[in-house]
C-alpha cells in the first residue's frame, strides 16, 4: 500500500514538475489532472492534459515564457558545431569532467528542444560519456537520464500497440540505459519507476527490465560472502592491515606493524624513505612454526599479488616445504591423558562405508604458511627487519636457516596483455590495473576462457622457479583474496580463479577444472544479466583432485 | 502382602546368582553366553545386583536415626544460611558445631578417630547437609576429595599421621588438580614436582586454581607432574602428594567471588618451591592419575542423596504456601499447571533417592565394587534434576520467589553449581556413554565384524530379529512373570523397561557397526546414549525401590508405585524418542543441520542473520 502511495505522489509531483517547466505557471498548478494512468477515472482530463503536451510540442513558438529564450541562445552554440551529442559532452568536457557539467548538458539539451528531437541518440551519447564525467554510478543521473524522454508519447494506448514492439528505438534505448545502471550495480529507486511508467507505461520491455534488475539486485547485494568495503583505505598501512586480515581469515591472527613508513635524513645529508612493515601472525601459525624442525629451512617467497577492487597490492609469505613424511610424528594415544573419559576405545571396529562422508581428495600437501607482510619495498634487507620482528614472538627462528626466495618485485605478467583489445578488457593483468570495461557481454567469459588459460599456461611455464603462479582470469576485480585455511595452506581466492602451482606440476589437465568453473561462472553471469561478484579458487590443482575440490566448492558456494 | 515379600526377595536372590557370578577382577561376568544380545542387555541394565533393592541392618538404621536427629537440629537451628550467604563465609562458631558432631570425618574409619560411617550412611547425611550449599561443599571438598586420596591410596603411615586430626575438623583438606590450562586434560597440568638433590624432598612449583577451601586448607591433596623412567626412557608422569600448609612456599589467591555457594571458599593456590617430604607421596610416584581419577569417580554418588534432601525440602516451603495463597477464590494447589509442579518435583525427588541409595548401596557391598559408572549416571540425572525442581519450586512463588526474602533465589544460586563442578555434565555423558560403548564392543566385535565380511546366515537372523521386535514379539528378561524380581502391580513399567532395553542392546550394536571405534568423535550420539543409559538405570533403580517397599509393606508404598510408574512411563517415551534419533537418517535427527549452525556462528563468532528490519532495495 504504502509503496503505490508514494508512486502516486511521486507521479503527481514528477508530472508537476515535468509541466512546470512545460508548460506556463498557469497551467501546472492543477495536480488534478496528472492522475496516474492506471488509475479507472482516467477519461477525459488525462485525455485533456496530453493534449495540452502536444499542443505545446506542435507549437514551441507559442510559449513565451523563459525556456524559450534559453532555447534559443543554445540554438546560437549549436549552430556553430556539427549536431552530434559527443560534441556536446566535449564542448563542455573541455571545462571540467564533473557531475555539474555533465548536468547541465543534459538541462541545456532538455532545455534547448522542447520536442526533444533526437534524444535516443542523445541519450546513447550520454550513457557513452558517463564515465568519463566520473557519474557512472550515481542514480540520480540515471534518473535525470531518463527524465530527457518526453512523457507519455510512447505508452502504448491500444492492445494492438501493446502487442507489437510500440517505439522499438526508444524502448530499446530505455533497456540500455537499465543496462548500463546494472553493469555498474547501481539499483534503480521508485523515481526510476515512475519515469519508466510515465515513458513506456507498464509491461514494457524497460519496465521488464527494470523488474528483473529488482529481482535479481537484492538477492545478490549480499552473495559476496567476503566483501570488499566500496572505499579502502588510504593509508598504505591500513590498507596492508585490512588486506592481511582478509587474506589470513583467522580471528586472532594478529597483525603487527612492523615499522610506520616514514623519511630519514642521514648523517651524509641523504634522504632515506623507510617502507612500511605490516605483518600477520596467527597464534596456530605460531604454533605450527615452533614445531618446525630447524634443520629444515624457511623460505620467504614474494611479492605475490592480491587484488582489492581496483587497487592492487603485494604480499610476502614466510612459508617451509611440506614436512617429509617421514618426519610426521603422530602423537601416541597416551591413556592417562584425560582424566573423565577414554579418548579412544579399545575397538577393532572401523567406521562403516556408509557412514563415512568424508571426500577422497587427493591432496596435495604445500607446506604450511607461517606468517604474511607487506610493504612498500620488497628488497630482502626489509623482509629481513621482517623476519627479526617476527623472531621476538618465534625464538626459533632464530635456530632455522631463513632462505629469501623473492621475485623481481611487482611486475607484469605477460601473456594477456597482448591480447585483443576486447580480452583485454575482460581480462585486465594484474598490473595493468586497467578496471575492466563492464559494458561488455559476459558471454565472452565462456568463450574466452579456454584462451586465457592458455595464455596463463604459457605464462606458468616462462616461471624459471618454484613458486606461487596466480592466473587470473578476470571477471571483475571487486573480489580479490587470498587467504589462508585451518591447516595453514594458503588459498588463492581472487576475481575469477586463481590457480596457485608449481610450474612444474602444472599441466593441462590440472587447469580442466578451472575452464569448467570458469563456465559456471559465465552461466552464472548470464544468467543475472552482471558479472558475478564473487569467484572461487582452490589451491593446488592437481588432476582429478582438484577438480573435485572445485565442483564441491562451486556446490559450497552456490549453495 | 508378606506372600508377595517372599515370592519377590527370594526370587531375586535367585536371579541374580543365576545371572551373575564375579570374576577374580571383581568385575561382573555374565555367566549365560547363549547371544550376544542378552549380554549386552544384561551389561547395561544388571551390571551389579540391582535386585532386590539393598537393605541396611537394623542396627545401622538405628544408627542413622541417633545420628540424623542432632545433625537435622543443628542445620535448622544453628546455620543461618542466608547470612552465610550474604557474608559469604561460614561463621567459625557453626564450622565448631560442624566438626563436634564429627561431620569433618564420616568416612574416616573410627580407629583414626572418625565416625567410620558407610557409603549410605553418608549419602543419608548429605541430605540434611545439602540444605545448605556451602557447607555442603565446605565438606564434600573435605571429605569426599581432599582427604580422599589419603584414606584410599595412603600408606599406614600417612593415615595415622594425617586422617585424625582430619576427622576432627582441626585440619581441613583440599583437593588440587586443576589448573589455568588444565581441567580434564592430564597432559596440561604444569605443576611440577622435582626431587631435591639430597633425594629427600620434592620441591613443588605450579599454581592451582578453583581450590575449594583453598584458603583455609592445612593439608593438601596435589598433583604434579614428576619425571619417572619407564623402561629406560623419561616420561613425565602425574604424581599425587600430600602438602602441609606449614611447608612453606604456599600462597593463597583472592576468594573468589562466585554466584551460589558464596559461603564455601574458592581460591587460587600457588605453590612456590614448597618441599614434600618423599614420603609424602601418596601411593607411589608416577600413580597419580589412577588416584585422581579414583577420587573423582567415588565423589560423586553422594550428589544424588544431596538433591532429594534439597527437594524434598523445597516441597515442604513450596507447598505452605501454594495451599494456603488463593486467587479467584481457589487456592494456588487447586491449579493444574501448580500441580504438575509439586508431581514433579516429587517424582524427581523419588529418583534421586532410589538412584543414589541403589548406588550406594552397591558400593557398600564387599570387595570394592566398581560403581563409577551408576556414580556418574546418578550425578548427571540429579543436577540436572535439581536444577529444574528448584527454578519449579521458586516459579511457585512467582515474583515472591525471586526476592531474597525467601532461601529460593539461594537455592536457584547454589544448584547451578551441581551440572559443573565433580566433572561437567557433559563430560560425565562421554564417560558414561564410552563406558558402556567399549563394554558392549567388547562384546559384538566379533560378531560385528562377522556381518560386515557378508555372513548371511548372521544378517537373517539379525532381520528376524528386528521384524519380531517391530511385530511386537514381547522382551522378556526376566523381570516380571513367575520367577519375576518386580512386583505385579509394577509389572507394565517393567515390561517397558525391558523393552527399551532390547531396542537398547539393537541400537548400541548398530552404532558399533556404523561407527566403530570412531564413535567417540560423535559426541550428539553418545549424548542419547547416555541419556538412555541414565534412565534405564533410573527406572531399574525406582522399579527396585518400589517393588521391595510394596514387599515389606512399608508406609505409602502405594504413593511410591504411583511415582515409579508414572516415572517409567515417561522415561519409556522419553527413551523410545531418542533411540529413534539414534537410528541412521531418522527426521527426528537434526544432528546435521545443529553442527551446521554451530559452525557458521563460531566461524563469525556471531549471530550472523540480517536484522530482520534490514532491506536490500
Amino acid at each position: 500500500m504504502k509503496g503505490s502511495r508514494c508512486l502516486h505522489q511521486l507521479k503527481s509531483l514528477r508530472l508537476l514538475s515535468h509541466a512546470g517547466r512545460l508548460l506556463p505557471p498557469a497551467a501546472g498548478d492543477n495536480g488534478a489532472l496528472f492522475r496516474p494512468r492506471s488509475s479507472s477515472q482516467l477519461g477525459g482530463l488525462q485525455c485533456a492534459q496530453r493534449e495540452v503536451l502536444r499542443h505545446f510540442h506542435s507549437s514551441p513558438a507559442c510559449t513565451k515564457g523563459q525556456p524559450a529564450r534559453f532555447v534559443q541562445e543554445e540554438d546560437k552554440t549549436r549552430d556553430k558545431s556539427l549536431v552530434t551529442h559527443d560534441d556536446l559532452f566535449e564542448q563542455v568536457a573541455k571545462e571540467a569532467k564533473t557531475k555539474a557539467t555533465f548536468n547541465k548538458v543534459i538541462d541545456v539539451y532538455t532545455k534547448g528542444d522542447i520536442r526533444r528531437r533526437g534524444h535516443v541518440e542523445f541519450i546513447y551519447a550520454a550513457l557513452k560519456k558517463m564515465p568519463e564525467f566520473g557519474v557512472e554510478k550515481d542514480l540520480t543521473v540515471y534518473n535525470k537520464l531518463l527524465d530527457v524522454f518526453p512523457k507519455e508519447v510512447f505508452v502504448p494506448r491500444n492492445f494492438i500497440q501493446r502487442m507489437f514492439n510500440h517505439y522499438p528505438r526508444q524502448q530499446e534505448c530505455g533497456v540500455q540505459v537499465l543496462e548500463q545502471m546494472e553493469n555498474y550495480g547501481i539499483m534503480p529507486n521508485i523515481e526510476t519507476k515512475v519515469l519508466l511508467v510515465q515513458i513506456f507505461g507498464e509491461k514494457t520491455h524497460p519496465m521488464r527490465k527494470y523488474q528483473r534488475i529488482m529481482y535479481w539486485f537484492p538477492k545478490f547485494k549480499h552473495v559476496n560472502p567476503f566483501p570488499i568495503p566500496e572505499q579502502l583505505p588510504e593509508d598504505p598501512v591500513d590498507l596492508a592491515r585490512f588486506s592481511l586480515t582478509r587474506m589470513a581469515n583467522d580471528w586472532d591472527a594478529k597483525v603487527t606493524v612492523y615499522q610506520l613508513p616514514c623519511t630519514d635524513v642521514t648523517e651524509s645529508g641523504a634522504e632515506v624513505t623507510l617502507p612500511h612493515i605490516v605483518g600477520i601472525q596467527s597464534p596456530g601459525q605460531m604454533e605450527a612454526l615452533a614445531k618446525h624442525n630447524p634443520d629444515r629451512p624457511v623460505f620467504v617467497e614474494g611479492p605475490f599479488p592480491l587484488w582489492m577492487r581496483k587497487t592492487c597490492v603485494y604480499y610476502y609469505v614466510l612459508r617451509a616445504d611440506p614436512t617429509p613424511p617421514e618426519e610426521k610424528i603422530e602423537e601416541p594415544y597416551d591413556p592417562e591423558r584425560c582424566l573423565s573419559y577414554p579418548l579412544q576405545l579399545d575397538l577393532d571396529l572401523d567406521r562403516d562405508l556408509g557412514d563415512d562422508e568424508s571426500f577422497d581428495v587427493e591432496d596435495l600437501d604445500e607446506g604450511p604458511v607461517f606468517a604474511m607482510c607487506m610493504t612498500s619495498q620488497g628488497d630482502q634487507a626489509t623482509l629481513n627487519q621482517w623476519i627479526s620482528g617476527l623472531q621476538e614472538s618465534n625464538p626459533i627462528l632464530g635456530q632455522i636457516p631463513t632462505l629469501f626466495r623473492l621475485g623481481a618485485g611487482p611486475r607484469e605478467l605477460q601473456g594477456v596483455g597482448d591480447a585483443d583489445s576486447a580480452s583485454r578488457s575482460w581480462f585486465p593483468s594484474h598490473v595493468q590495473r586497467e578496471e575492466a570495461h563492464p559494458g561488455e557481454e559476459a558471454e565472452a567469459v565462456v568463450e574466452e576462457a579456454e584462451a586465457v588459460v592458455e595464455e596463463a599456461e604459457a605464462v606458468v611455464e616462462e616461471e624459471p622457479r618454484r613458486s606461487q603462479v596466480v592466473m587470473t582470469l578476470g571477471l571483475r576485480s571487486d573480489c580479490g583474496g587470498n587467504f589462508v585455511d585451518s591447516s595453514h595452506r594458503l588459498w588463492s581466492f581472487s576475481s575469477g580463479v586463481s590457480v596457485k602451482k608449481a610450474p612444474d606440476e602444472v599441466h593441462h589437465h590440472a587447469l580442466h577444472p578451472c575452464i569448467a568453473l570458469m563456465q559456471c561462472i559465465g552461466k552464472f553471469a548470464l544468467l543475472t544479466q552482471r558479472s558475478p561478484t564473487a569467484a572461487i579458487a582452490g589451491p593446488g590443482c592437481s588432476h582429478t583432485g582438484a577438480s573435485s575440490r572445485l565442483h564441491q566448492m562451486q556446490l559450497q558456494w552456490i549453495q | 502382602s508378606v506372600s508377595l515379600c517372599n515370592t519377590s526377595q527370594g526370587c531375586s536372590a535367585g536371579f541374580v546368582s543365576k545371572v551373575w557370578k564375579r570374576d577374580a577382577h571383581g568385575y561382573q561376568q555374565p555367566l549365560q553366553c547363549c547371544d550376544c544380545f542378552k549380554d549386552l542387555r544384561a551389561c547395561f541394565v544388571l551390571q551389579a545386583e540391582v535386585f532386590p533393592y539393598p537393605e541396611i541392618g537394623n542396627d545401622e538404621l538405628e544408627e542413622i536415626k541417633q545420628l540424623v536427629a542432632p545433625v537435622e537440629k543443628f542445620f535448622s537451628d544453628d546455620v543461618d544460611s542466608a547470612k552465610i550467604d550474604r557474608e559469604a563465609t561460614i561463621p567459625p562458631e557453626t564450622l565448631q558445631g560442624l566438626k563436634d558432631l564429627g561431620l569433618f570425618g564420616i568416612m574416616i574409619p573410627e580407629e583414626y578417630g572418625g565416625l567410620g560411617l558407610s557409603n549410605t550412611i553418608y549419602a543419608r547425611l548429605n541430605e540434611i547437609i545439602a540444605l545448605d550449599g556451602s557447607i555442603a561443599v565446605t565438606l564434600a571438598a573435605h571429605q569426599a576429595i581432599g582427604l580422599k586420596g589419603i584414606l584410599i591410596a595412603g600408606n599406614e603411615a600417612q593415615k595415622q599421621k594425617y586422617l585424625p586430626k582430619l576427622a576432627s575438623g582441626e585440619h581441613i583438606a583440599a583437593f588440587c588438580l586443576t589448573e589455568p590450562g588444565s581441567g580434564s586434560d592430564a597432559a596440561s597440568i604444569q605443576t611440577r614436582a622435582t626431587l631435591s638433590e639430597d633425594g629427600k624432598h620434592y620441591l613443588i612449583n605450579g599454581s592451582k586454581i578453583w581450590i575449594s577451601n583453598g584458603g583455609m586448607a592445612d593439608i593438601m591433596t596435589v598433583f604434579a607432574r614428576t619425571e619417572v623412567e619407564v623402561d629406560g626412557v623419561k616420561k613425565d608422569k602425574i604424581s599425587a602428594f600430600i602438602v602441609e600448609r606449614a611447608f612453606g612456599g604456599i600462597t593463597s589467591g583472592k576468594p573468589e567471588d562466585k554466584l551460589g555457594i558464596r559461603g564455601s571458599n574458592t581460591c587460587e593456590l600457588s605453590f612456590d618451591n614448597v618441599p614434600v617430604p618423599v614420603e609424602n607421596v601418596i601411593g607411589e610416584i608416577g600413580g597419580g592419575f589412577k588416584i585422581a581419577m579414583n577420587i573423582l569417580n567415588s565423589g560423586r554418588f553422594s550428589m544424588g542423596s544431596s538433591c532429594a534432601g534439597m527437594i524434598k525440602k523445597l516441597i515442604e516451603l513450596t507447598s505452605e504456601y501454594a495451599t494456603t495463597r488463593k486467587q479467584f477464590n481457589k487456592s494456588l494447589s487447586e491449579f493444574g499447571m501448580i500441580q504438575e509442579k509439586f508431581a514433579m518435583m516429587a517424582l524427581n525427588a523419588f529418583v534421586m533417592e532410589s538412584m543414589a541409595y541403589l548406588t550406594s548401596g552397591m558400593m557398600d557391598r564387599p570387595g570394592i565394587p566398581d560403581c563409577s559408572l551408576e556414580a556418574a549416571m546418578v550425578k548427571v540425572f540429579s543436577s540436572e534434576g535439581g536444577w529444574i525442581c528448584v527454578s519449579e519450586a521458586l516459579q511457585v512463588l512467582g515474583g515472591l520467589g525471586y526476592t531474597k526474602n525467601y532461601p529460593f533465589e539461594r537455592f536457584v544460586r547454589d544448584c547451578r553449581i551441581l551440572p559443573i563442578f565433580e566433572g561437567t555434565n557433559e563430560i560425565l555423558r562421554m564417560y558414561i556413554a564410552l563406558t558402556g560403548m567399549q563394554y558392549a564392543g567388547k562384546i559384538l566385535t566379533g560378531k560385528i565384524k562377522e556381518m560386515k565380511k557378508g555372513n548371511i546366515g548372521l544378517a537373517i537372523g539379525m532381520v528376524s530379529k528386528k521384524l519380531r521386535a517391530s511385530l511386537g514379539a514381547s522382551v522378556d528378561l526376566g523381570l516380571t512373570g513367575k520367577d519375576g524380581v518386580v512386583h505385579p502391580s509394577l509389572e507394565d513399567s517393567a515390561k517397558k523397561l525391558e523393552q527399551n532395553v532390547s531396542l537398547f542392546g539393537s541400537t548400541v550394536e548398530s552404532l558399533l557397526y556404523r561407527y566403530g571405534k570412531t564413535i567417540v568423535d560423535e559426541q550428539l550420539v553418545l549424548k542419547r546414549v547416555a541419556d538412555v543409559l541414565i534412565h534405564i538405570y533410573a527406572m531399574t533403580a525406582v522399579l527396585s525401590r518400589a517393588s521391595r517397599s510394596i514387599s515389606i509393606g512399608l508406609r505409602n508404598h502405594d504413593h511410591e508405585v504411583l511415582l515409579a510408574n508414572t516415572f517409567c512411563n515417561d522415561a519409556f517415551f522419553k527413551n523410545n524418542y531418542w533411540m529413534v534419533q539414534l537410528q541412521k537418517h531418522s527426521p527426528e535427527n537434526n544432528d546435521a543441520n545443529i553442527k551446521k549452525i554451530a559452525k557458521q556462528v563460531l566461524e563469525n563468532r556471531a549471530y550472523i542473520c540480517s536484522h530482520p528490519l534490514e532491506r536490500t532495495y
